[in-house]
């Protein structure tokens, strides 16, 4: 392994990665429709879903997403610069870390993906050696931003079509409340079940992390030994970031869980999980979240509830939002980086 | 009713403990109404008799600790606040009985006339089908919950018969030439505004059933 032979700026970009690795643990909620059913003791929980998050993420880091927001991405004359990977990393970290204290729910991958463009862009202009119409790889560029559009609406048409299915079929059968808490007490080792998948492909489709790694094996940092090596600490990494963070979030969003039966947890995991699953396949980095809040409208509308078209609007507006202002806070600091010769 | 061991108590399911604890209940409800029509029939000794049983009884208590216990520890998150919200509700209605039962038990009090004896004795053959029909209904929760729901709107209905016999009783009170101030008619208006806080209670309560079954049953 070529530790010693590494840069500073590689090394801080490995402890970045890692650290971000630990930060997609640390604000996963997934886990919060297992706890709110009371399938499993809270610690068990923690330590089941941080194990399938790591399991995810190092498994499929070898391409996949990892290799699309690391590579691919790129038009195929360009690599990453380490400086481009770090303004990469500040950028997406900083927008997140604004939205965290102004209380905006953003995603990280729309962050990532908007902060590449942006320092692709500025490079691209800077350098003058690369033609910024061919400095992006727009047929993936394209599919990634397609698929942000698709994952969320076939969350949703999941949900509400396997949600009327069981419903139809199933649930509307039940007559009694025993009857219902027997089925629901079946339903529970089905969503331990769901949630562990989803789990997996959660950590399989966040690219963030990995993908800087990627990055650095892509233009020679690394090697593909110590990348292994690395995202097998990312893996740890988010492992530790669930079990020892993401229990005030889990907690949190569980306690407002507690009168969702199982089976619709089961339902929502299972469809975000498949369509995750598919992302992943595709290789096409998506947001968790939106796919979540898309797949819970699913379940509203199969339950005829009301849904929060107002609040939803506002929260739309935010993720397209996302993308542009990460573009510029990442071209901007970029410039930065150039200014003093960095790049 | 038949006394069960704590042993066999803690063997039972909570829709089980559920049950015997509403058969206590409006066993004890029944013996509170069969109380008052005593008192109209001017039967004082079985009034007492009937009024103290329901004061004194307690065996609902094991019933209600047993039934804690097992609520605190079950896995069903999803139903586990409206199973309590359920047992409790039927707790109050207990209270309510045995508040009444307190307050009837001051004063010995004998009725105007013959029409406002039958008067509450109709009022009583409402509630007595209001509390039969009551704990029907949340026999039905575990098993039926379409059937309770329906039993509820024949609780509601019969409520709503019982509440214009209530007016009638009230404003005939109102019309006796009697010293407002005096212990028989402060008894008779409490006897009567009693009664209707234990119906309404009891109405409430088949609206939450219906809540309920709503809630359950979202798919029907």
């Amino acid at each position: 392994m070529a530790v010693n032979t590494l840069s500073i700026l590689v090394i801080v970009l490995i402890i970045l990665a890692i650290a971000l690795a630990f930060s997609i643990g640390a604000n996963d909620e997934t886990l919060s429709t297992l706890v709110g059913a009371g399938v499993l003791k809270f610690s068990l929980a923690l330590l089941i879903g941080g194990i399938a998050v790591g399991a995810g993420m190092f498994s499929f880091s070898f391409a996949f997403v990892a290799k699309t927001v690391g590579a691919d991405l790129l038009g195929e004359a360009l690599v990453y610069t380490d400086f481009m990977l770090l303004t990469v990393l500040i950028s997406s970290i900083l927008w997140l870390i604004i939205g965290s204290f102004a209380g905006i729910p953003l995603s990280s991958t729309h962050s990532l993906v908007g902060s590449i463009v942006g320092v692709v862009f500025v490079y691209s202009f800077t350098q003058g050696v690369v033609n910024p119409a061919t400095a992006f790889n727009w047929a993936k560029l394209n599919n990634v931003i397609l698929g942000w559009f698709l994952s969320p609406a076939f969350g949703l048409i999941i949900t509400f079509s396997l949600f009327r299915i069981l419903a139809k079929t199933y649930l509307s059968r039940l007559k009694g409340l025993n009857q219902i808490e027997r089925s629901e007490k079946y339903f529970k080792w089905f969503l331990l079940v769901a949630v562990i998948f989803a789990e997996i492909w959660v950590g399989a489709n966040s690219g963030e992390a990995l993908g800087i790694l990627y990055g650095l094996l892509d233009n020679g940092s690394l090697n593909f030994e110590s990348y292994l090596l690395f995202a097998f600490f990312c893996g740890i990494s988010s492992c530790f970031g669930i079990y020892i963070a993401a229990r005030f979030v889990v907690r949190n969003l569980a306690s407002q869980m507690i009168n969702s039966r199982p089976s619709e947890g089961l339902i929502t995991q299972l469809s975000s999980a498949l369509i995750l699953m598919i992302a992943t396949l595709l290789s096409l980095p998506i947001s968790h979240s939106h796919v979540i809040v898309f797949c819970i409208i699913g379940m509203s509308l199969a339950q005829k509830k009301e849904i929060d078209y107002k609040g939803l609007g506002k929260m739309a507006m935010y993720w397209i939002l996302t993308f542009p202002i990460a573009a510029i806070v990442a071209g901007f600091i970029y410039l930065g980086f150039n200014s003093f010769g960095l790049t | 009713m038949e006394e069960i061991s704590d042993k066999d108590l803690k063997k039972l399911s909570i829709d089980e403990l559920t049950h015997l604890f509403v058969d206590n209940i409006n066993e004890q409800n029944l013996i509170l109404i069969e109380g008052i029509e005593f008192l109209a029939d001017e039967k004082f000794d079985k009034f007492t008799q009937n009024l103290k049983y329901v004061i004194e009884t307690n065996t609902e208590v094991r019933i209600k600790k047993t039934f804690e216990s097992k609520i605190f520890k079950s896995k069903l998150m999803f139903s586990k606040a409206d199973r309590l919200k359920l047992f409790n509700k039927i707790n109050d209605i207990k209270n309510i009985g045995e508040y009444l039962a307190n307050r009837l038990l001051l004063y010995k009090v004998v009725f105007p006339d013959k029409e406002f004896k039958l008067q509450i004795i109709s009022i009583m053959k409402s509630l007595r089908i209001i509390s039969n029909d009551l704990a029907e209904a949340i026999k039905n929760i575990g098993t039926d919950l379409s059937k309770a729901h329906d039993i509820c709107e024949d609780i509601k209905e019969e409520r709503r018969k019982m509440r214009d016999e209530e007016w009638k009783l009230l404003n005939r009170l109102y019309n006796y030439d009697m010293d407002y101030l005096s212990r028989t008619f402060l008894y008779l208006k409490n006897l009567i505004e009693d009664i209707m806080m234990l119906a309404d209670h009891m109405k409430n309560f088949s609206e939450y059933i219906q809540f309920l079954a709503i809630k359950y049953l979202i798919f029907k």
